[in-house]
């Protein structure tokens, strides 16, 4: 995994210790468009939890406000970057640039801003779609599916602007810029999941249809970030961040005490009820960081052939005998979340949360673990390709 | 996102629905106590289910202070646990005028508990409000463009970034594009574009499918009913299946309960003149079937509507029409009734009084202002003895002063209301039932209830005491038009009604 400097960037050697110092030092553009990110997904759970506990939702809540102020930190970044890159005198960000429609600036800084504009676009197409069709009833409706491709738009641009300026620099710098991708990637790994969440419950880990779903964009994201971190654990760093994420709001969010404000109420909730456990991904991550090191010089579809079915058996490993643990009496508690309901929840349907999805048969069953097979296999096939193109990219 | 394209000669479309309790008149109305304090309250229901309903109390005490205001469930573990109350907004122009918002995230039977503060100390009531979708929104036409050319704006932009990146993103700064970077730029434009335009078709796809669910399983619709004549002058109804009730177990339930003593109030009204009228209390025979020995009658067209309310308080209005010949059936019996009026169309403005062959006089007690639409107006009816003096016999009809049917001219509203307004009074008593045990007050509210105007007719239908001569209706004609008012009392054990005709603007 070899790395070639930019001949216009000095070697870090070549530096006094300030003047080292400050070159290693993150640019504030890149900071605030993580942050950005951090925001959307802190604005998505603190969202999900509002409406399992207080329900009462309007473009102004707090939890909203944050999503799109996230969308706007980071698209108001980008769109900086590209003014102050097309019109300024900065020969050298000028050099690393990109032109579309005779803007010049990173490329990642395009994409945020066409989330960020997506992300708009989303706002009124989302409040026609309460008027017309009621308020939210439900994460996956049209209008909120644009708003994910916005967040995505924000989230991949940030994150190619981060891995161009990591690709170009060298030593800490390029050290403490790994550590923003593997930041970033959580995060995103975080966003993807949310989307999923109503498919990804604990009654659904023995149906072939949550392995179906988790083999879709998982690991394409593991493997491309694995590939283009560069390093020998990437793809577990990243999973252990986004079950921290996951395992921070499951354990804070319950502390906040709060009331439904619009009924039926069928739950008395008393406080802020929050997301559920995390997928144990950490485990699948493993597998693929060992077989991307090992792997490395070898056919990328070989490669794809090996990772896909080892990231799908290890899924199978941890997540199926969880399924288990996670519907029995053990896990109704503050630490793994099987006690929490939203205030919409009927007493009478706490069952199906604590017991499995009616089976599907044999045949439909070994059918759609084929089937989850071979979308993890091209997933991964897809995240080599893409962690390719990322150590590629240098604008 | 053929969809959006389309959305333009889709604006101008609108979707009409029937919707549940009355036909066309969607908004609740109500006058009654809070504790010892006399409101009108007034309740306009969303479109869409989820949606914010908002809410209007006239207090007529200038002593209350504060109305709080809570929307749970009558019936049911949705009526549980209450939500935590809203203070309503009281007016700086109009001390006594309250106003809120209420989220009603369900269809179903529901009411609003209001709870009022004054020097009188606490008194509460409660508002049956059934909720229940009437149609989708079109979208507003500046709305479509706006979105439209963003798709467009999105579409080329991310096809242009994706060019430009393949064209000049792993370059070394600095370094020009060759002609492979630049075929590479094409193609990942072509490829782009392509995968755009095929996301595009799947999204619309699902945007129709999404859509089209939502309606099929939201919109109100209510049951249908098949009436036919049989030989013997019989009226036969059939009460048909409706899909939207039997998925609503809880909230709406597809059994019946009694409405003032009757499973169903039906009306035959002859058309187009409106000048028949007949308000007949089918029996119930056998599960959805009902027969009605009809009275004698001319033949015609009529207009028939059907009121029922379901044992969670939900009530439904059906709709038929049907073309009889002339009906030599049985005498009027009962709390049967029948009227005869000029047709609608040869009245020339407003109608004041009607005098009936008894003597007997009723007026509307009116003054000059204009009906308008979608105000409360309170409609207030004095029946007149032969003497000219207040009637002295008037008698519960039906548990309750009066009744006052509600007919636009195109039969597009019509309504069912009483003294306490358009709720239905099963539901009325439900949540009151509801209020009074204070399963779902909040503690430091749950207050004394005094007897309902409902109650306290029935109670003096019991005792023989007679009821003041005036009624008053509250109600808000929903739309302008010209419109027919039946209004019925009953005195010395005849039950007599107005007719009375308004031009609402």
């Amino acid at each position: 995994m070899a790395h070639s400097a930019p001949a216009t960037f000095p070697a870090t050697a070549t530096f006094p210790v300030q003047e080292r110092a400050a070159a290693a030092a993150i640019p504030w553009e890149l900071w605030a468009s993580a942050c950005g990110v951090a925001f959307i997904v802190t604005g998505l759970i603190w969202d999900i939890s509002w409406h399992m506990t207080i329900g009462r939702d309007t473009f102004w809540t707090p939890a909203h406000i944050c999503i799109q102020l996230g969308g706007i930190l980071a698209a108001w970044t980008s769109a900086y970057l590209i003014f102050s890159t097309t019109f300024g005198s900065n020969a050298a960000a000028q050099a690393a640039s990109i032109k579309v429609w005779g803007f010049r600036g990173p490329t990642g800084a395009f994409l945020a801003c066409w989330g960020g504009t997506v992300m708009l676009t989303s706002a009124p197409f989302d409040n026609w779609w309460h008027n017309s069709f009621g308020l939210d009833v439900e994460i996956l409706s049209p209008p909120h599916v644009v708003l994910g491709q916005g967040i995505l738009g924000v989230s991949i641009g940030t994150l190619l602007m981060i891995v161009a300026r990591r690709n170009r620099a060298e030593g800490l710098a390029r050290e403490r810029l790994t550590r923003l991708i593997f930041l970033v990637g959580g995060l995103m790994i975080s966003l993807h999941t949310i989307l999923l969440e109503e498919l990804l419950e604990p009654a659904a880990m023995h149906s072939a249809g949550f392995y179906r779903v988790l083999c879709l964009g998982v690991p394409c994201i593991l493997v491309a970030l694995a590939v283009a971190s560069d390093y020998r654990w990437g793809a577990t760093v990243i999973a252990s961040i986004y079950m921290s994420v996951r395992l921070a709001q499951l354990w804070i969010l319950p502390l906040f005490a709060a009331d439904p404000k619009l009924g039926p109420v069928y739950t008395r909730v008393t406080h802020m009820v929050p997301m559920s456990f995390p997928l144990l991904l950490i485990g699948p991550a493993l597998v693929i960081d060992f077989f991307v090191n090992r792997m490395e010089k070898r056919n990328k579809w070989l490669e794809a052939a090996v990772l896909g079915p080892a990231y799908l058996v290890a899924l199978l490993a941890v997540q199926w005998p969880f399924g288990d643990f996670m519907i029995s009496p053990l896990a109704r508690n503050w630490f793994f979340g099987m006690n929490y309901f939203g205030y919409f929840m009927r007493p009478q349907d706490y069952h199906f949360v604590w017991q499995f999805e009616p089976a599907a048969t044999r045949g439909l069953f070994w059918l759609g673990l084929l089937i989850a097979l071979t979308t993890a296999t091209l997933s991964t096939r897809i995240g080599l390709a893409l962690g390719g193109m990322l150590r590629r990219l240098r604008r | 996102m053929r969809r959006l394209l389309l959305l333009l000669p889709l604006a101008l479309l609108s979707v009409a629905a029937p919707c549940s309790a009355h036909v066309g008149s969607p908004d609740v109305y109500f006058q009654g106590q809070a504790g010892p304090y006399p409101i009108t309250v007034t309740v306009r229901t969303p479109g869409v289910i989820p949606g914010i309903a908002v809410i209007e109390v006239r207090a007529a005490d200038p002593g209350v202070q504060r109305i709080h205001a809570v929307p749970l469930y009558i019936l049911g573990p949705g009526s549980k646990y209450p939500p935590v109350p809203d203070l309503l907004m009281r007016s700086k122009d109009d001390p006594q005028f309250f106003s809120g918002h209420m989220w009603l995230m369900s269809s179903g039977s529901w009411q609003i508990q209001l709870y009022a503060d004054g020097p009188r100390g606490s008194g509460a009531t409660s508002v049956p409000v059934p909720a229940a979708a009437r149609g989708t929104l079109p979208m507003p036409r500046a709305l479509a463009a706006l979105l439209v050319a963003l798709m467009i704006l999105i579409v080329v932009a991310l096809i242009s970034i994706f060019g430009a990146a393949r064209r000049e993103g792993s370059l070394e700064p600095g370094q020009a594009p060759s002609a492979k970077n630049l075929r590479g730029a094409r193609t990942a434009m072509g490829v782009t574009a392509a995968v755009l335009m095929l996301a595009l078709a799947g999204g619309n796809l699902w945007w129709d499918q999404t859509a089209s669910a939502h309606s099929r399983r939201m919109i109100y619709s209510a049951p249908a009913l098949r009436v036919s004549l049989q030989p013997d002058s019989t009226l036969q109804l059939h009460v048909g299946d409706s899909k939207w009730h039997s998925s609503r177990p809880d909230a709406v339930n597809a059994d019946l309960t009694p409405d003032h003593g009757y499973l169903m109030h039906l009306f035959l009204i002859r058309t187009p003149g409106l000048d028949r009228f007949y308000h007949l209390h089918p029996r119930q025979v056998a599960g959805p079937d009902f027969v009605d020995d009809l009275p004698s009658l001319p033949a015609g067209h009529y207009q028939v509507f059907a009121d029922i309310v379901r044992s969670s308080g939900f009530p439904d209005t059906m709709v038929s029409e049907i073309d009889l010949p002339d009906v030599s059936g049985k005498p009027l019996a009962g709390d049967d009734s029948e009227t005869v009026a000029p047709p609608l169309s040869n009245v020339a403005g407003t109608s004041a009084s009607e005098t009936f062959p008894d003597g007997y006089r009723m007026v509307w007690e009116r003054d000059a202002s204009p009906l308008v639409a979608n105000r409360l107006v309170l409609l207030r009816y004095r029946l007149e003895a032969r003497d000219g003096e207040p009637a002295a016999d008037v008698e519960p009809f039906l548990g309750m002063a009066g009744h006052m049917e509600i007919v636009r001219s195109d039969r597009s509203v019509f309504a069912h209301i009483h003294p306490d307004g358009t709720v239905s009074m099963a539901a009325l008593s439900m949540a009151e039932q509801s209020l009074n045990s204070g399963e779902a007050l909040p503690a430091a509210s749950a207050a004394s209830q005094p007897p309902s105007p409902m109650a306290m007719s029935m109670s003096m239908s019991g005792s023989g005491s007679p009821l003041p001569a005036t009624v008053t209706f509250p109600y808000g004609f929903p739309k302008p038009g010209a419109y027919r008012l039946f209004v019925q009392m009953r005195h010395s054990g005849r039950i007599v009604t107005g007719v009375f005709d308004c031009d609402v603007q």
